[in-house]
């Protein structure tokens, strides 16, 4: 089982502590992704995990054995680096190729690997060319190769994708997923780009100030953010964030009130966040909703739907709309109309999610 | 309905005028860049273009009396004097293996010194190893050859003290000239084999450092890192130095062979340099010193070239 469990893991430079005390259990095969903002911890845990930072505390299990103090060349893990870490007077072949003579593999050996992982990944070409000669996607390529020769345990990836444009970004994440399906690799992905991780992961790890804020699937997490922070940073645009009073049958929030499914009165007075995703409001009423009044500030199509940014008293909001080709008919929207069953409520002091009924 | 206008080239922008309007508004743009080039294309002018009005004395009867203009071409006499001349042949002969020797030895020595600070782990250990040998840069030849010539003397010198120690009978080595070739080489290397090793470790400082990182996980140790990663990195800084060293291949350092040699050691330590300071400042024969000066520079250049023409044809590296 070649699992990585990390056991409160603590890393801390002098008297300033960067992660504190992580736990995380990563399965075999699973692809598991590192979101959050910079400086939040997430590329120094996998370094941890590398072996290129030291553990301050805590237990790091591989394949169900402890290496803290293991060297990283014996911790069979690879590492693809955000700016490849290619190097520069070698060719393609030979780069990939540095790490198998390091470990004295047989020539013929090495040869067999290079050619059959090259054409895995379309650079049989490129071989005897110097990554100066080659494109940000194909030195990408190169970079992956280079770990998947080596055959280990697991993948961990830095933020690989983040020199690229955002088309071939898009392409080179549709080649990971593959190359993942088709590897079975247990593999740890560290991004900020919170797409990448909805797109990539089996599960993903929330990270902030050193801190794991939620682990789940990218649905789970999109659909059931444990906090507000989740919930601001998974989602494009973010969730709306408003605070509000609970009542009997929901909340107000300004002067309207938003039905929520589960409200009781047993709730009404307590101060709440209510949480209300950009995609999940109506232009008209479809099921049980209810109306919120908004002034429109601008509309910015983005060719299949349009961003609505509109404000509700105090509170600033955007919102999706579908233009079916034409926004005209969106300059004159007053209200959106928010689904009872959609409504996310979140403690107005702990900023952590509230389930109502329960 | 805006009307579909068609995009043409504008006419006073193409050409010749075109280019005379560009090169215009760069100066106008960038002026004060150009500003700043002065000074320096001034000394350049002063202390180096001007100064080769006077090269034609090296195919002149050169009189002081007549002036650079007014003294009689002479044509290639002055050539076939300096290689009929054994002494000059000596000399010519000298500077080509004191270079020799101080490319073989003296250049690789910053190379090495630069690998290993970058080995060194412990921050004030580092920099005080680095002042160490950082130091003899900023020391005058003066004070560097007194230095020397006080350890090799026979009588309070230091190496002869040690040499006494072992049974040794002491030698007056600055008088041997079997000695002046390696005293000379070493004592180069001493002076300037630190301050020359800052290059090395920018260049070195400049390696992407994930480069290490990703090796390290390969399993690479520090030997293997060096050999694989930091010398291929700063190759072409080091073919860069090369080349502009074998330029200088001619130029052995003519303050310090002066301060060092004595007519007991011309044999191997006359250079041309100091053979040109004897015959044109000392003997008075400008002509004649200017004739080798010129066959030095024309030497220099043509090596230059050479090594420059081979490391971009092998390296992909090169001056220009």
């Amino acid at each position: 089982m070649s699992g990585v469990n990390l056991s409160g893991i603590v890393k801390a430079y002098g008297a300033l502590q960067v992660v504190h005390g992580i736990d995380l259990d990563v399965q075999e095969k699973e692809f598991v992704v590192l979101v959050g903002p910079s400086g939040c911890g997430k590329s120094t845990t996998l370094r941890m995990i590398a072996g290129l930072e030291e553990i301050t505390s805590g237990d790091l299990i591989i394949d169900g054995r402890r290496i803290n103090r293991v060297a990283p060349k014996d911790r069979d893990v690879a590492m693809v680096f955000q700016n490849y870490a290619l190097y520069p007077h070698l060719n393609v072949a030979d780069n990939m190729a540095f790490g198998l003579r390091i470990r004295r593999m047989p020539k013929a050996e090495i040869k067999t690997t290079i050619d059959d992982v090259a054409e895995i990944l379309g650079l049989t070409p490129y071989l005897d060319r110097r990554p100066a000669d080659l494109s940000g996607g194909q030195r990408q390529r190169v970079a992956m190769g280079r770990a998947i020769v080596r055959h280990p345990k697991v993948f961990l990836f830095d933020e690989p994708l983040s020199n690229l444009d955002a088309k071939l970004r898009t392409q080179m994440r549709a080649e990971i997923k593959r190359l993942h399906n088709r590897l079975g690799v247990t593999s740890i992905y560290v991004t900020h780009d919170q797409v990448e991780a909805m797109t990539l992961a089996d599960r993903i790890v929330v990270m902030n100030d050193g801190n794991i804020e939620q682990v789940g699937t990218p649905m789970e997490l999109f659909n059931n953010p444990a906090n507000t922070f989740v919930a601001s940073f998974l989602g494009s645009p973010p969730m709306n964030q408003m605070k509000g009073t609970m009542t009997a049958t929901g909340a107000t929030v300004g002067d309207a009130e938003i039905l929520i499914d589960g409200a009781s009165a047993a709730n009404a007075g307590r101060d709440v966040i209510v949480g209300i995703r950009p995609e999940h409001v109506t232009l008209t009423a479809q099921g049980p909703s209810s109306a919120l009044p908004i002034s429109l500030d601008l509309v910015e199509p983005l060719g299949s739907e349009a961003l609505l940014h509109a404000r509700h008293g105090d509170n600033a909001m955007v919102f999706k709309a579908d233009t079916n080709g034409d926004i005209s008919h969106l300059s004159g929207v007053g209200e959106v109309h928010v689904p009872s069953h959609l409504v996310k409520l979140f403690d107005a002091e702990t900023g952590q999610a509230l389930t109502l009924g329960a | 309905m805006a009307k579909d206008t068609p995009i043409t080239a504008k006419s006073d922008s193409t050409g010749d005028d075109g280019r005379l309007v560009r090169l215009y508004d760069h100066f106008r743009r960038e002026w004060q860049i150009y500003l700043m080039l002065l000074p320096t294309i001034i000394w350049f002018i002063v202390f180096l273009y001007k100064p080769m009005y006077g090269l034609q004395i090296a195919f002149k009867d050169y009189s002081i009396f007549k002036g650079v203009a007014n003294s009689p071409w002479v044509g290639w006499e002055h050539f076939q004097t300096l290689f009929s001349n054994d002494s000059f042949i000596r000399a010519v002969k000298n500077t080509i293996t004191i270079s020799f020797y101080n490319l073989l030895f003296g250049f690789p020595a910053p190379i090495i010194l630069a690998l290993m600070f970058n080995e060194i782990l412990h921050a004030s250990y580092k920099r005080t190893a680095q002042t160490i040998v950082y130091l003899p840069h900023f020391i005058s030849s003066v004070i560097i050859a007194g230095i020397v010539i006080t350890a090799f003397s026979p009588t309070v010198g230091v190496i002869n003290a040690v040499m006494g120690w072992f049974g040794l009978d002491s030698i007056y080595f600055l008088t041997q000239p079997d000695w002046f070739r390696p005293i000379f080489v070493g004592t180069g290397i001493w002076q300037e084999a630190g301050f020359g090793s800052i290059v090395f470790l920018a260049a070195i400082a400049g390696v992407n450092p994930s480069l290490y990182e990703s090796a390290v996980v390969d399993g690479a140790n520090r030997w293997q890192m060096m050999w694989k990663i930091t010398i291929p990195s700063i190759l072409p800084t080091i073919l860069i130095m090369l080349i502009i060293r074998i330029g200088n291949v001619m130029e052995v350092s003519f303050e310090l062979v002066i301060l060092l040699y004595q007519p007991a050691t011309y044999e191997t330590a006359d250079v041309v340099n100091t053979w040109v300071y004897r015959q044109g400042l000392q003997s008075g024969q400008y002509d004649l010193a200017a004739a080798a000066g010129l066959f030095n520079a024309f030497v220099a250049f043509v090596l230059v070239m050479t090594a420059n023409t081979l490391s971009r044809r092998y390296s992909r590296t090169s001056l220009w």
